[in-house]
């Protein structure tokens, strides 16, 4: 556990001394990593699809404010629903400006939510996210959850259906429309898991927030479960296809992420909890400090040895 | 000579300036009145939008039943229930944009008083430490 310590603060003191140069390349890999996701699973419009493209865009993206990889991730959505088809793409730029309209005005930081979920979602852990958005945001934080789940359907719909929507042109743009509208609004598997992800956040808050032991990690396991049970009780009433398997291997991988997620952001030793009352003219005091786990530097000594010959 | 004191005041205080003080100084820079009223129009600005963009997909979604249907419909009805739809959202979305930065307009103030707070203990400082010099 020390070495461990030892190791989480020779990174953050890496961090500190670095920032300047780790927040942009970290920022340039995540939208490197989007954008090339969205061109694999997307891909129709070959103007967008080009790596050099990807690569500038993503150098760009690198110095600017983190919500331009939203916005650019939006354009590569919209060009490459565009090439689809043009009603697919004046639906997708209608649930995009209904989102930033009526929702991010509030909290732009939340945006990135909407970038990170379809992420997890790629790389099969997506519970991953409700836990820590749980953790660290407030309960208002469901939406963004919410609408990161949208955009995720959104793409996953467009990218089974492409061939189906493009066949559609002999019966006229409204054909399309409907049938790109149909299938988002009675995605029931969509609905189940915004349902699912809500409660988990929620459970997740609300735990964390509880004065008991261990409260961070008590949240992220009660949320995972209950997580399972909406899902699989939604799949039973709606026959939606999740698989068992994966939703439970992904729960776990997800819960070991969040876990070196709390060892970094949150690592307290309940063994050492302290229990303080005092009162001043108008309050009692029942306080509980829980002093946080660290490590200071391991000091080498030089012992110097002179022999006298 | 360097007061310990002094400079952890001023290293706090620069933090906050650099991080969240740079939000609260340009909210507290307007009257409660003028910020609410220009959050409380972008909201309905942007509610509007929202109405007519769900509007604009309701029409071209059933487009070939209203077109059948419109000789038959009364017109004057349909406005008035779009227009009460209309108020009952805008309305809505208006009241919590109201709350939301209402509560975000007091706790903005509440920290920069307690930013003023600092700076005038770190005025005291400096004149302390100009009688010191002088004396």
């Amino acid at each position: 556990m020390s070495s461990l310590l030892e190791l989480r603060e020779k990174l953050r003191n890496f961090y500190s001394r670095n920032e300047a140069y780790l927040l942009p390349f970290v920022k340039f890999l995540l939208a490197l990593l989007t954008l090339n996701v969205l061109n694999m699973n997307l891909g129709y419009m070959t103007k967008i699809n080009s790596p050099i493209l990807v690569l500038i865009v993503a150098l760009m993206c690198s110095f600017l404010p983190m919500n331009t990889l939203v916005i650019v991730s939006a354009v590569f959505v919209v060009g490459h629903c565009y090439a689809v088809s043009m009603e697919c793409a004046i639906v997708i730029v209608g649930v995009f400006l209904l989102m930033f309209l009526l929702y991010y005005r509030f909290s732009p930081k939340d945006t990135l939510i909407v970038v990170l979920l379809p992420l997890c979602f790629g790389m099969k852990i997506p519970l991953l996210m409700p836990i820590v958005v749980g953790l660290l945001c407030g309960p208002a934080s469901v939406i963004s959850v919410s609408c990161g789940v949208v955009v995720y359907y959104v793409i996953k719909y467009i990218s089974a259906n492409a061939s189906v929507i493009t066949s559609l042109d002999v019966d006229g743009s409204v054909a399309k429309f409907r049938y790109v509208i149909d299938g988002l609004i009675n995605d029931k598997a969509m609905v189940i898991v915004i349902f699912s992800f809500c409660v988990t956040t929620i459970i997740v808050y609300i735990i964390r927030r509880l004065s008991i032991d261990h409260a961070w990690t008590i949240a992220m396991f009660v949320g995972a479960v209950t997580n399972v049970i909406v899902l699989l009780v939604g799949n039973l009433m709606y026959e939606t296809g999740f698989s068992v398997l994966s939703l439970v291997l992904g729960t776990i991988v997800a819960l070991a992420v969040a876990k070196v997620f709390q060892f970094f952001v949150f690592n307290v030793d309940y063994t050492r909890t302290e229990y303080v009352q005092f009162e001043d003219d108008e309050y009692y005091y029942y306080v509980k400090a829980v002093p946080k786990n660290t490590m200071t530097k391991s000091r080498h000594t030089v012992k110097k040895i002179t022999s006298v010959l | 000579m360097l007061s310990q004191e002094r400079i952890k005041l001023m290293t706090k205080m620069a933090a906050y300036e650099e991080n969240e003080g740079k939000k609260y100084m340009s909210i507290g820079s307007y009257f409660r009145s003028d910020y609410m009223g220009m959050q409380v129009l972008g909201s309905i600005i942007s509610a509007s939008i929202g109405f007519l963009l769900v509007c604009g997909f309701y029409i071209y979604y059933n487009f070939e039943t209203l077109m059948q249907d419109i000789y038959k419909k009364d017109l004057l009805l349909l406005g008035k229930q779009v227009l009460f739809y209309y108020v009952i959202f805008v309305a809505a979305y208006a009241l919590i944009t109201y709350i939301v930065y209402s509560f975000r307009y007091s706790r903005a103030k509440r920290s920069l008083k307690r930013y003023y707070r600092h700076l005038k203990q770190l005025a005291a400082i400096y004149d302390i430490e100009k009688n010191k010099r002088q004396e």
